[in-house]
């Protein structure tokens, strides 16, 4: 259904290059995927993937610090880019005119970056990195929560014990020595993927990407993750964690392990995490917000992660007198009622699915991190214009086989929240 | 390598043209406007009601109306249970969005191009026929008063509300949240709903925009089968007003013991969406902080390392909304962070922004336009502000031109009218035992600390 034309190449030095035409908007989008994420990172050094992204826009040796956002916003263009466990992406999306900016800039940082790194810069963005630490996640009422469910549902060994973000210790202890021997290992053109989409001249487009990655040399071979990513399907036992805390509501997350997304099973989690809490007909929304009316809110999410297994989890906000086990009753009840599902839900899940890849289509920055994910991830970029039929491919008997093999009480995590020197409340409600 | 050297940089390639597109304006009899624009790149289309149905202009004792009507659409149509309708639009694909702000309430919902002649019916419905079964209402309700119940424990939120409280006197809507505070969600019930509805649901007074791989024709022909039988008018509602809760500088500490960080607002009244400052009032923001480069974030976070972000911003409604400056820094450099802020803001209006920092911003600002009209859905939205607001039809045709016409002069000028430091008040939310002796060291202005609520 989907046939979206991507044209791809690879450099001399192992870049893999895609290009995605669309002249709908005189825009076009650079994105840049790196392999490498929290996933890669030694213990003593969580965080250090992201604190690096940070040093990514302090310049490069003919850049200034700032000077990278000062072209892109000039030019009229947005930039940024993000951290998670398997990579890292960077991405500017620029009137078309400004292209070979875009990728000036993006080369050379991948070529040139270390000329440009000093102390100074290092404290200057642990510091930001520190308080994008307490922002988002101290200072956040359940803030802590992807830290304590992936400790559960990840044995300490594995790549996805730890959080994107690190420990504030480890952030605090980062070297100019780390970001230099970071940049050498894994910024290099060989574990990078290189996505150009929207409005451009196929020549010139080449000939930039010629110009300016052409000459950078090749790393050597990407290190081995550290740790042990294999590791049994299910958990063993459900884990539980309770938590006292203070959070204005009680919230109960349940998390189980499930097939990696490189895996042909993982289209069956995705479903189900679908029926599951994807909008207002779900399950979890029809029963415990609107019918039990034990929640104020729920939701589901399938994390689509490729080192030994991916992770589905689903949470469940209650009133402020609500007793966290009746939620966690509810919750285990509803996912344990997914071993039937009908072909009517498959059909409502899939729907949605479709709406939302096609909406993500319409920005030519989220189109180019799809192709430059399934290029990463897949070693196929093509494999974009099949992921909807991989989702209709689902029958009702797969989700009942998935449900069966991994959503039993040996694969639970659970964790809940309850409030602590709650405040008076400010209504009766229900 | 051959050619240029890496060290320079690129020169741009020629400018491709870029205009926005064809927007095909109609009403049907009973005075909904109908607003079109075909796009055929992708077989998916947006439509987008939107409705004189703002909670700006309701009194505190109806305060969140909007919003809950709003919230209890889902509830069910003469046709449909609430699970019914659900179902309907997710089968389809489609999921129902409502969005109430200060100055309209907006029901879309975005689906393939070849279920629109059913999705439209299923919106009609919801906007024509809602129930509001007593039920609804009261679970509805209960997860309102629950979501309030989050917000007064939410750091940003905390010192957001505080700081609309303090800029706007009694009585202004604006000096209130806007989904409703607690006494008015708890009074709320399905006579509310309806009566709202009643008054403000009507097709004149609302626009129908469409976007997509749909044509013109075909639009009107679904609009007229769909909204033809809706009747009636909303009243003309009056005009916004705003008066400031005082004019003296002030900063207020808001407790939240222990808390590791400071959340911080600057700021006072600001200007209404109709100001004719428009253009040069957006350059002057984004100087100070509507970019990453702007002054705020390169002086708190890329000098001094206390903060992920800062950014300043104008709420433009149909009333003067508020001008904030927001960021989040660490307990320990709070005073020295007001300090850096308040003294990036008065240097910007008592010297003026330079000639290279309006160009800039200008460039940006004309530059980013076109990036934020690839989706029907930010088409959609851009063609209902025109709606909303009274804009007229080719205000998007001259929006670059006008922002690239900006000069020196006129930000000069529209910095030093609509940003006045002497007026401003600072609130922070943060652990007030900490920072209490560190901001009166500032000598900035008087520092009240609020009671524990």
């Amino acid at each position: 259904m989907l046939s979206i034309p991507i044209e791809r190449f690879k450099l001399d030095n192992g870049l893999r290059v895609n290009l995605t035409p669309d002249a709908t908007t005189p825009v076009v989008s650079v994105n840049l995927w790196y392999g490498v994420g929290s996933r890669n990172e030694r213990s003593g050094k969580t965080g250090f993937a992201h604190l690096f992204e940070h040093m990514m826009f302090q310049g490069s040796e003919h850049v200034p610090k700032n000077r990278h956002f000062e072209l892109i916003e000039r030019a009229g263009g947005t930039l940024n880019a993000t951290t998670w466990f398997d990579r890292t992406n960077y991405f500017e999306t620029v009137p078309s005119h400004h292209l070979e900016l875009a990728l000036w800039l993006e080369s050379d940082r991948m070529g040139w970056m270390l000329p440009a790194m000093t102390q100074e810069k290092l404290d200057n963005q642990r510091g930001v990195v520190m308080n994008e630490r307490r922002q988002r996640y101290d200072n956040q009422p359940y803030g802590d929560w992807d830290e304590r469910i992936q400790a559960m549902v990840y044995p300490e060994s594995h790549p996805y014990h730890h959080t994107v973000i690190g420990s504030m210790d480890d952030i605090e202890a980062a070297t100019l020595e780390d970001v230099a021997e970071f940049f050498r290992t894994y910024y290099v053109p060989n574990n990078a993927v290189l996505t150009v989409c929207g409005d451009f001249d196929r020549s010139d487009a080449l000939d930039f990407i010629e110009r300016h990655f052409g000459g950078i040399a090749p790393g050597g071979e990407i290190p081995a993750i550290p740790g042990e990513a294999s590791l049994d399907p299910v958990i063993g036992s459900t884990v539980r964690e309770r938590v006292e805390a203070e959070v204005p509501l009680p919230r109960v997350l349940i998390a189980s392990r499930v097939p990696p997304y490189t895996n042909a099973g993982f289209y069956a989690a995705d479903i189900a995490g679908s029926v599951l809490g994807t909008g207002r007909a779900s399950r979890l929304y029809r029963s415990l917000v609107r019918e039990r009316r034990v929640a104020k809110d729920v939701m589901s999410f399938v994390f689509p992660l490729t080192s030994g297994a991916g992770m589905l989890l689903v949470w469940a906000t209650g009133f402020p007198d609500g007793d966290p086990d009746v939620l966690e009753a509810a919750l285990v009840a509803e996912i344990e009622g997914l071993a039937s599902v009908t072909e009517q839900e498959i059909q409502r899940a899939v729907a949605l699915n479709e709406t939302s890849l096609v909406r993500q289509m319409e920005r030519v920055g989220e189109r180019a991190d799809l192709v430059s994910m399934f290029d990463q991830l897949f070693d196929d970029p093509d494999r974009l214009n099949g992921e909807l039929d991989r989702l209709r491919a689902v029958t009702p008997s797969d989700v009942s086989a998935f449900v069966e093999r991994f959503l039993g009480a040996d694969n639970r995590a659970i964790l809940t929240y309850v409030p602590i020197n709650g405040k008076t409340s400010t209504g009766g409600v229900l | 390598m051959n050619g240029p050297s890496r060290a320079d940089v690129p020169s741009s390639g020629p400018v491709r043209s870029f205009d926005f597109p064809p927007v095909h304006a109609r009403s049907l009899d009973n005075g909904l406007r109908i607003r079109s624009v075909q796009l055929v790149r992708l077989p998916v289309v947006t439509v987008l009601v939107v409705l004189d149905a703002g909670e700006g202009l309701l009194g505190e004792e109806r305060a969140g109306v909007a919003a809950l009507t709003g919230d209890c659409l889902e509830g069910g149509t003469t046709n449909r249970s609430g699970v019914e309708l659900a179902e309907a639009l997710e089968t389809i694909g489609a999921g129902l969005a409502v969005g109430t702000g200060w100055d309209s309430t907006t029901v879309s919902l975005s689906c393939m191009a070849d279920r629109l002649d059913e999705a439209m019916g299923l919106l009609a419905e919801v906007l024509l026929q809602p129930t509001f079964p007593e039920d609804e209402v009261e679970r509805i309700r209960g997860q309102r008063l629950a979501a309030i119940r989050q917000r007064e424990m939410d750091p940003a939120s905390i010192a957001t509300i505080a700081a609309r409280r303090l800029m706007y006197v009694d009585g202004v809507s604006y000096g209130r949240p806007s989904s409703g505070t607690a006494e008015s969600v708890g009074t709320f019930s399905p006579a509310a709903a309806r009566q709202f509805v009643e008054e403000r649901y009507r097709p004149k007074g609302s626009g129908v925009v469409v976007v997509g791989d749909v044509d013109s024709g075909q639009v009107r022909s679904l609009v007229e089968t769909h909204f033809g039988q809706w009747s009636g008018a909303a009243e003309c509602q009056p005009q916004m007003w705003a008066e400031p809760r005082n004019r003296e500088r002030g900063i207020v500490v808001v407790p939240r013991a222990d808390a590791v960080q400071s959340e911080i607002r600057i700021g006072h009244i600001g200007q209404p969406r109709s100001t004719p400052d428009y253009f040069p009032l957006r350059v002057v923001n984004t100087v100070l902080g509507g970019a990453f480069t702007s002054r705020l974030n390169l002086n708190l976070r890329e000098e001094h390392g206390f903060t992920y972000g800062v950014r300043s911003r104008f709420e433009l409604r149909k009333g003067p909304g508020p001008w904030c400056v927001s960021t989040a820094v660490g307990t320990d450099v709070t005073a020295q962070a007001v300090k850096e802020a308040v003294s990036e803001i008065t240097t910007l209006v008592a010297d003026g922004p330079t000639e290279e920092e309006v160009g800039a911003a200008r460039d940006y600002l004309a530059g980013v336009f076109p990036l934020q009209l690839e989706t029907t859905g930010q088409i959609a939205s851009r063609v209902a502000e025109l709606l909303i607001y009274d804009l007229p039809d080719d205000y998007y045709a001259n929006y670059r031109d006008r922002m690239r016409g900006v000069t020196l002069e006129e930000t000069v000028e529209v910095a030093r009218r609509c940003i006045r430091p002497d007026e401003m008040t600072v609130v922070v939310g943060g652990d007030a035992e900490e920072v209490q002796g560190p901001l009166e060291a500032l000598g900035w202005g008087p520092v009240t600390v609020e009671a524990d609520s």
